[in-house]
């Protein structure tokens, strides 16, 4: 097991900047999460950690080892894909032998790791099995055991929990969790939805456009985001953006938007938008005179009606500053 | 795109070998053989003469040659026209109509697109026989043109069915609300809708109709006369048994240039027409 | 919905046409059965028994040779990237329309030259070579269709091209492969022209010219001559009825993708 990296990483199709200028270092045994929205880079970079995409600038290294020209197969990492690609004609034992067997392991030994892996992910009783008889719950179950059975130095993970229903996305992500600390392998997780990456990640990096816009613990991409983007993506609702003084950007989560009240920031006066009752909390959204849209998050059920007027305000704590060019001021 | 470590690339030359090399052999270098034959004054015995683009001349001077292109285009109208004709009728009704038992009626319409073509000849010819129409100067030719129709309209029906299935049910009900009655729904619906299969129908039965060979030479052997001859029965008469090879293959590279610019023509025309 | 006389004309159509398909081959079965030992006759004296084994040898090395090479060569043009794949795949489209009427004076006049005239290899080659064509065509767009996370996965589990391509994608081939060698026999065993210039030997005759030479030397026995033509046409007909599916589907996507 070992740590990963990008170094000054650019991937070009066509005329188009996919990844641009990534520098990023996945520590030994955590789990990374790369996550932003479609067209973001995130896929790409992981490709071409994977070795299935060419590098067109920059050095990729696996182990302290620069892995820019090494084929897949002699990087020593698994993948497991986001339909799965099990092999449709192989059984479920097959299908996580065949890596092996494709090496020259021993016959006892490839046996002997398979039935590990089962025991660890709880496919026992799937071996025999063909990937159409299996759930997709199942399916992905066994895409990682065969990613897993190969003991690899980094596990990517390809948007694995995006083809199951709610409930079940989030029963995986607890196994996965729980998998990684088991294993201690050094995983790194892509998705677009960023509340996976907050639940999963020990250390997220949020991608944009090709660019890397922020690295760190959830809570610290959650509390100080390092700019627009990166505030207004992470965490649901949104953060709400209004223009401050001298043309500067405030963003303030709907935690921190409340009825006015003294003590808070303004008053913001304006039009009720939209009503969302929770249960737990209400989101109501504000269309400011100034012009700007505010969530404001009220505790229990709140009484509002959409055009009503209303006045706001904000935790001054809670008020997070960027400048014109989207970073923090 | 560079290509990504690893990926098969030059090995790629090595899988596409043999089939290639097979290709080349005996289609690619058989083609080129033929327009260079075709440049020749050739029995195949003694040496050739060199004639340039005589041969080609004769194509369009020598009445053999104009009459056997020009049975070609009246076997058109049997071999292309009138199977599409007959295709759309089918699969406009079967459509329309609720019609149980689809497969059955495919697998029996499709039968004569399987049968070997000289069994159709022989068995043509045993029909034809009481009538005595393969004998007749002017009804030799339709009578082998009909065969062609009977060969083809299964396969135009079997097209033509599988792109009205891919129609929206939609469309034919907003029809039908509309007030559209069946010949209606056929032009404002369906015959748009199967341009595409049209133009496949087109290109398979117009290659077929230039291509014929077998049927002539089982059915009538030309005759009476010259009243059947066709350009492929010509290449094999000429190259096999009048000692015109250079001729023969002339005949034969335009019969291959012929089918090239009407197949891409066919597809020109129905992507611009696609495109409106 | 549409009305009721619609309803019975379609059907009367569909009918006159489907029967107008069946009638001769109705024809041709009457009059083969019509003289009772007319088949056997047929086989022995009018040796369709041997020109049956022509054909079966000859369909049987050309599906054979040519499915394996297209299997190849489809793959390499399906799923990898090189130089000149482009152009190579449009020399191959211009071949599949070259007719055999074209290349068949070079091919028997070559073919001559080399001694091959009157043996099977002047059969199987050249209908190798087309068969090849199409069927590297046919493949192609099967392995386009496979998805491209299966190849990754192989790769990443260390599998060589080969590997991938018979152990992983081979096993998910079988409905396609099966539909090109369905229809590559039948277009083999037909083939009737080829057999005509190549071969006169009547030991190596194919089927079909067999029964071109039967109808030539035989101008009044009907029910044996039905019976010659029946016993050519049978193996596709069987063929075809089993797997008419395959016949049908084949034929329809082939020609809408050229």
């Amino acid at each position: 097991m070992a740590q990963a990296s990008f170094e000054g990483v650019v991937k070009r199709f066509g005329a188009v900047e996919a990844v641009r200028d990534l520098t990023l270092e996945v520590r030994d045994g955590e789990l990374m999460v790369l996550v932003g929205p479609s067209g973001s880079g995130k896929t790409t970079a992981l490709r071409m950690l994977a070795g299935l995409e060419a590098v067109d600038a920059g050095r990729i290294e696996i182990g302290s080892r620069v892995v820019n020209d090494v084929s897949p197969r002699d990087r020593d990492v698994a993948m497991v894909f986001q339909d799965y690609a099990l092999y449709p004609q192989m059984t479920v034992r097959d299908n996580m032998a065949f890596g092996l067997r494709r090496r020259g392991l021993e016959r006892a030994e490839v046996d002997r790791r398979v039935a590990e892996t089962c025991r660890t992910l709880g496919l026992d009783e799937l071996l025999d099995r063909r990937p159409r008889q299996l759930s997709g719950g199942q399916q992905q179950r066994v895409a990682l055991g065969r990613a897993l059975v190969r003991r690899p130095q980094v596990l990517l993970m390809d948007e694995p929990l995006s083809n199951l229903d709610a409930q079940l996305r989030v029963q995986a992500r607890g196994e996965i969790k729980r998998l990684q600390s088991e294993v201690g392998t050094t995983m790194v997780y892509v998705t677009h939805d960023q509340l996976e990456a907050l639940t999963l990640g020990e250390r997220i990096a949020v991608m944009n456009d090709g660019r890397l816009e922020q690295v760190g613990t959830p809570e610290e991409l959650y509390e100080r985001p390092a700019n627009v983007f990166v505030g207004g993506f992470i965490g649901s609702p949104a953060m709400s953006f209004l223009p401050g003084d001298d043309g500067a950007v405030v963003g303030v989560r709907p935690e921190h938007v409340r009825p006015w009240a003294e003590g808070l920031v303004g008053p913001l006066a304006g039009r009720v938008a939209f009503v969302e009752a929770l249960g737990r909390e209400t989101l109501v959204g504000v269309d400011t005179d100034a012009g700007a849209r505010l969530v404001a998050a009220v505790e229990g059920r709140a009484d509002y009606t959409v055009g009503e007027p209303i006045r706001v305000g904000l935790v001054a704590e809670g008020m997070r500053r960027f400048g014109a060019d989207g970073r923090p001021a | 795109m560079t290509r990504s470590p690893g990926e098969p690339r030059r090995v790629a030359y090595l899988y596409l070998l043999p089939g290639f090399a097979l290709f080349a052999t005996f289609v690619l270098a058989p083609l080129m053989h033929a327009a260079w034959l075709s440049l020749f004054q050739w029995d195949g015995i003694t040496p050739g003469t060199w004639v340039g683009l005589d041969n080609y001349k004769a194509v369009v001077s020598e009445a053999d040659l104009r009459r056997a292109f020009g049975h070609s285009a009246v076997l058109l109208a049997f071999y292309a026209a009138l199977p599409i004709a007959i295709g759309l009728l089918l699969a406009g009704a079967a459509s329309r109509a609720r019609i149980r038992g689809l497969t059955a009626l495919r697998t029996v319409l499709f039968l004569p697109q399987v049968i070997a073509l000289a069994v159709v000849a022989v068995t043509w010819r045993l029909i034809y026989q009481p009538t005595g129409w393969l004998g007749n100067f002017d009804l030799a030719l339709p009578a082998v043109g009909l065969v062609g129709t009977w060969v083809a309209y299964g396969l135009t029906f079997v097209l033509f069915m599988a792109g009205v299935q891919k129609v929206p049910q939609s469309l034919y009900d907003a029809a039908r609300v509309d007030g559209a009655g069946a010949l209606r729904e056929f032009f404002a619906v369906t015959l748009p809708a199967l341009r595409g299969e049209i133009a496949v129908a087109l290109t398979l039965t117009t290659i077929a109709a230039l291509r014929n060979f077998d049927l002539v030479y089982l059915t009538t052997s030309g005759g009476p006369g010259d009243a059947t001859t066709v350009p492929a029965f010509e290449v094999y008469q000429r190259a096999f048994r009048g000692g015109e090879v250079g001729g023969a293959a002339a005949i034969g590279v335009c019969l291959a240039a012929v089918i090239f610019v009407l197949t891409v023509g066919i597809n020109r025309v129905a992507d611009r027409a696609a495109r409106t | 919905m549409i009305d009721r006389r619609e309803q019975v004309l379609a059907h009367v159509v569909l009918g006159l046409f489907a029967l107008i398909a069946l009638a001769p081959v109705a024809k041709i079965v009457v009059t083969a059965l019509g003289e009772p030992g007319s088949f056997s006759t047929a086989w022995s004296d009018g040796h369709f028994g041997t020109y049956l084994r022509s054909s079966v040898l000859v369909a049987v090395a050309v599906v054979a040779i040519s499915s394996v090479l297209s299997i190849l060569a489809g793959y390499a043009f399906g799923l990898m990237r090189f130089r000149g794949d482009q152009l190579l795949f449009y020399v191959l489209l211009l071949g599949l329309m070259v007719p055999l009427e074209a290349t068949i004076v070079p091919l028997y006049y070559d073919l001559r030259d080399l001694g091959l005239t009157d043996t099977y290899w002047a059969l199987i080659l050249p209908q190798a070579g087309v068969s090849v064509a199409f069927g590297t065509f046919w493949m192609r767009a099967f392995f386009r269709s496979v998805p491209r996370s299966l190849v990754e996965a192989a790769r990443l589990d260390g599998a060589s091209s080969w590997s991938t391509l018979w152990r992983v994608i081979f096993p998910l081939a079988r409905p396609a492969v099966l539909t090109m060698v369905v229809l590559v026999f039948m277009w083999t065993w037909n083939e009737f022209l080829l057999a005509l210039v190549m071969v006169s030997d009547e030991g190596l005759r194919t089927a079909p010219l067999g029964l071109a030479f039967f109808q030539g030397r035989n101008t009044t026995d009907e029910a044996l001559l039905a019976a010659g033509a029946l016993i050519v046409a049978t193996p596709v007909v069987l063929v075809y009825l089993f797997l008419q599916r395959h016949f049908i589907r084949g034929m329809l996507s082939g020609a809408v993708k050229a």
